[in-house]
């Protein structure tokens, strides 16, 4: 126990132990580095804790159940029950696994952990409060810092978490028990994975959204087949309208919304879902000490090796520039871990992948055909439907597509839009053609297993081709 | 803010070039596309094109100075807002900012796999300025490390002349200065400042003797690179005296260093590859060509009528011509690959041309279908603007024989080197009268000595030979012309 004010020095100050943060801190200790990781609540952070991992368990858990209640046309007639504790404590089981894996992992790689929050207090160095009574507080000099804070989720005014009806995605994964009806204002990706969620489970769920259409970023086509089947779930959709304020009636609470010509609804509902994004956690780091500003939208710049406006100091992350995602956080954790001992390292990716875990799932990676027709290109696209891919048509869900943008010219893949089963998955292989300045023909002379759903990857780049086998070729 | 521009590749695989005119000045507005300087390779004189919209605020290179490709000539003020190139600067310390390198046109990435980004980080090689030779373009890690050697064989060459000149004298007694003696690594680690003041004072980081290490590394500190290029200046001023005294004494340069560059080289690559690739064997004979000189005689007159001015070239065009129709394989080019000799069916001759520069070879393409007129025109013209060095790339490009008329300047035999990969070459001796037996006497005639070098690998010298035959055939006898 730490005791009082000490000091120590460390080569590399690592603050935020997320996937940006603790694979930074693994990096820099596999390179010889004296790296220092300062982690003010859970180690893992919010993907391990609060976000990707129980939010993907509990999405598999409900799968399972529905999956067996919707399968008579199988042949299958099950009665199911859910137990929503136990299905939270083999969650929590899998969560406790790997946020311990975690810590592990950096202790065996020579990380000096510390529990606390960090605030910089000068240049070259940052004061860490710890946690609790009486635990004191100790200030770590550092030579290198990385800021790998995170995100939280933002708050609307007049739907504060305090109270116990107003619930962040943090809270939904925590439920105890499943609210007969909820209100979800958002109805962007969290938004839409959770709502998946309990609507599978019986809740009846409505989705209030300012926009006129679900997760925002993503082409029409890809969005129709989401919330086609969103629809078919039970889920309501009320576009265009904000949530203003809830009161409390009776048993239950009152969600009231407003639409651009100031008519206003109202919703009864056990609980309100508020999932309206997320904003960079930056205000309690006392950036002032070292005269470091985040920008307009609250991020801090970096370069190319992912240093801030400030000679030592790096970002990573949702605090970082780009997606806010968690992977592309690990990626800018290594880098800059390898910056950090001299490697000639960068942030060279062509893309970012990005998944949503919606019903079915979508799978993202570079350009659309619009975006490569900005940059310039001469875009070609292959499109194959998933009811076409045999494999799909067994798993009974043939919903969706795998669609291939390509240089015409070149041949070179990308970017590529999947929705459909796995998609999070099948989106991996076109990831990799696109770093690899894979062609398309490469990737449809690549024989791929039959029968899968990555089939149709292969007919997909066949199609853009002009030869796909199993779809007719524009 | 400011945008640096690089020397782009002005051609296939061109390493370097050489600033000949800058035709903008610093301050300067420009727009897109706007020629900004004209650069001369190895093979041509190009026109290189602003990138950019904006103000010219540095011109980094003198006219005359050879730039490797890849290097900044120009920093631009650009209009508007750009994108930030993910270039590699480890060691990154202070003035980042300004240094920025410049990203391709969109639509212009560059497509290279991780691994590969990787390695041209570590060997400090811009992936824009690489050429890549994998599908579709693709930059294979080959391709990273040629553009590697490439650049550290530039460094090599940078770091013998430097400080940089066109002709730098060298005595070689021992100097007074002794300069730092060059360390010559391959991989020195060295913070983007530093880097900028090596480039400013002509240094190559690889030759600073490197004070410290970093993860086994040298790494040269800035103070380490002034201090190198101060002992350099000052070796070089030493030279500099020593050579300005031994003008002035008795001893004198002993020797003067040209730079082994642009045409010079690229003619003696070439020449190496024939030379070393194709078993010579030169054939030698001589054509008694009196009746050819009265020909041209009374036809000089009738040409100049028709405004041009009559030489024996055309001729000699045509009769070799015929001798390639008769005699296939010297009109024939070997496909080594695919172990095929390619008889080609047209007739391009190459003229070669002494121009200042060097040895240019001019096409005169499908020879067989033009007249005596119209093949002294082309050839004239051809000529001149080889000369002028307005002849382009293509126009040098194509050709299935080769004539060499060293004659012009003298000499009576020679033992040409073949225009690689054509089978043959026909050098002219000087026409002029010399003394030939003739029915027991010795009698002067108009006589052309000709010098023939056939790859044999392709053909053996019988064929030769029998080719020369026909050849001579035709120049004894013009009047056969009229049938071909």
């Amino acid at each position: 126990m730490v005791v009082g004010d000490v000091s120590t020095g460390t080569e590399l100050a690592i603050i935020g132990a997320g996937p940006g943060g603790y694979v930074a801190a693994i990096r820099a200790g596999q390179l010889g580095i004296d790296v220092t990781l300062i982690e003010k609540d859970a180690w893992g952070g919010t993907c391990l804790n609060y976000g990707c991992i129980p939010s993907k368990a509990l999405i598999t858990a409900t799968d399972v159940g529905h999956e067996a209640d919707t399968a008579t046309e199988m042949g299958i007639h099950a009665d199911v029950k859910v137990d929503v504790e136990q299905m939270t404590s083999w969650k929590d089981g899998v969560v406790d696994q790997l946020t311990s894996g975690v810590e592990k992992l950096c202790k065996a790689n020579g990380v000096n952990l510390v529990e606390g929050t960090a605030e910089f207090a000068g240049n070259g160095k940052l004061r860490v409060a710890h946690g609790g009574q009486g635990q004191g507080s100790e200030t770590i000099e550092y030579e290198n810092a990385i800021i790998a804070t995170g995100s939280r989720a933002i708050q609307i005014p007049g739907f504060e978490y305090d109270s116990e009806y107003v619930l962040s995605s943090r809270d939904v994964l925590d439920l105890d028990s499943i609210p007969e009806s909820l209100v979800v204002v958002g109805g962007g990706y969290i938004g839409m994975e959770l709502s998946t969620v309990l609507a599978k489970m019986g809740c009846d769920v409505t989705v209030v959204e300012m926009l006129d259409d679900i997760l925002p970023g993503y082409e029409d086509d890809v969005k129709r087949v989401v919330r086609k089947r969103a629809e078919d779930l039970g889920i309501d959709f009320r576009f265009g309208e904000s949530a203003s304020e809830w009161e409390e009636r009776g048993d239950d609470i009152v969600v009231t919304t407003e639409n651009a010509d100031g008519e206003s609804f109202e919703y009864a509902t056990d609980k309100v879902f508020v999932a309206v994004g997320r904003q960079p956690v930056l205000d309690t780091l006392n950036l002032d000490a070292i005269d470091l500003e985040p920008n307009d939208d609250g991020r801090l710049e970096t370069d190319h090796t992912g240093e801030t406006d400030v000679d030592g100091v790096y970002a990573i992350g949702d605090v970082a520039p780009g997606p806010m995602l968690a992977h592309k956080a690990s990626k800018e954790g290594q880098v800059v871990a390898e910056v950090v001992a001299g490697k000639p390292s960068a942030l060279d990716y062509q893309a970012v992948p990005a998944a949503v875990f919606t019903d079915p799932e979508i799978g993202t990676v570079g350009l659309t055909e619009a975006e490569a027709e900005e940059e310039g290109f001469t875009p070609v696209v292959g499109k194959f439907p998933m009811s076409a891919s045999g494999r799909a048509l067994t798993t009974g869900h043939s919903d969706g597509f795998v669609r291939i943008v390509a240089d015409e010219d070149s041949g070179f893949v990308l970017g590529a839009q999947i929705v459909g089963p796995e998609a999070s998955e099948l989106i991996a292989e076109l990831g990799l053609a696109i770093e690899m300045g894979a062609t398309l023909e490469d990737i449809a002379a690549t024989i791929h297993t039959h029968p899968t759903l990555s089939e149709a990857v292969m007919e997909a780049a066949e199609n853009a081709l002009g030869h796909a086998i199993h779809t007719l070729n524009r | 803010m400011p945008t640096e521009f690089k020397l782009p590749d002005v051609g296939e695989g061109v390493a370097e070039g050489e600033i000949v005119a800058w035709l903008v000045e610093e301050g300067d507005t420009v727009t897109e596309d706007q020629p900004v300087a004209e650069v001369e390779t190895d093979k041509a004189v190009v026109e290189v094109p602003s990138p950019y919209n904006g103000t010219v605020r540095e011109l980094h290179y003198d006219e005359g100075d050879v730039v490797p490709v890849g290097s900044v000539i120009v920093t631009f003020d650009v209009e508007g807002e750009e994108v930030e190139e993910v270039d590699v600067e480890p060691e990154e310390t202070e003035d980042e900012a300004e240094a920025e390198p410049e990203a391709p046109d969109s639509g212009g990435r560059t497509f290279a796999p991780p691994s590969v980004r990787r390695l041209a980080r570590e060997l400090d090689v811009d992936l824009a300025t690489v050429s890549g030779s994998g599908p579709s373009g693709r930059i294979t890690e080959g391709d990273v490390r040629a553009a590697a050697e490439g650049e550290a064989e530039e460094a090599e060459a940078d770091a013998e002349e430097a400080p940089k000149q066109a002709v730098s004298k060298v005595e070689e007694e021992s100097v007074s200065a002794e300069p730092q003696e060059a360390a010559g690594r391959e991989k020195t680690l060295a913070a983007p400042a530093t880097r900028r003041v090596a480039e400013e004072l002509g240094v190559d980081l690889n030759d600073v003797p490197a004070a410290e290490e970093r993860d086994g590394e040298a790494f040269v500190d800035e103070s380490a690179v002034r201090a190198y290029a101060e002992s350099q200046q000052a070796a070089q001023a030493a030279d500099t005296a020593a050579v300005q005294a031994g003008e002035s004494g008795e001893s004198g340069a002993r020797e003067e260093r040209v730079p082994y560059r642009g045409v010079r080289r690229t003619i003696g690559k070439q020449m190496e590859k024939s030379k070393y690739t194709a078993p010579h064997v030169t054939h030698h004979d001589t054509a008694v060509v009196d009746a050819l000189a009265d020909v041209r005689e009374k036809l000089k007159p009738v040409a100049e009528d028709q405004g041009f001015r009559l030489t024996y070239m055309p001729f000699i065009v045509k009769a070799v011509v015929a001798g390639l129709k008769q005699h296939p394989y010297l009109n024939s080019q070997l496909d080594e690959e695919n172990e095929e000799v390619v008889l080609k069916n047209y007739y391009n001759i190459g003229i070669a041309v002494a121009t200042d520069a060097g040895l240019m070879v001019p096409v005169i393409e499908n020879a067989d279908e033009k007249s005596i007129p119209e093949i002294a025109d082309e050839m004239r013209d051809l000529i001149e603007r080889a000369r002028e060095r307005s002849i382009s790339r293509e126009e040098m490009q194509g050709g299935t024989f080769t004539l060499t008329n060293f004659g012009a300047i003298g000499g009576e035999y020679a033992t040409p080197i073949i225009n690689y990969p054509e089978t043959a070459i026909l050098g002219l001796g000087a026409l002029e009268e010399r003394p030939v037996a003739e029915d027991g006497d010795v009698v002067a005639k108009e006589t052309l000595p000709l010098s023939l070098s056939i790859d044999h690998r392709v053909i053996d010298g019988a064929v030769a030979a029998e080719f020369a035959n026909t050849v001579q055939e035709y120049l004894e006898n013009p009047s056969m012309l009229l049938l071909e």
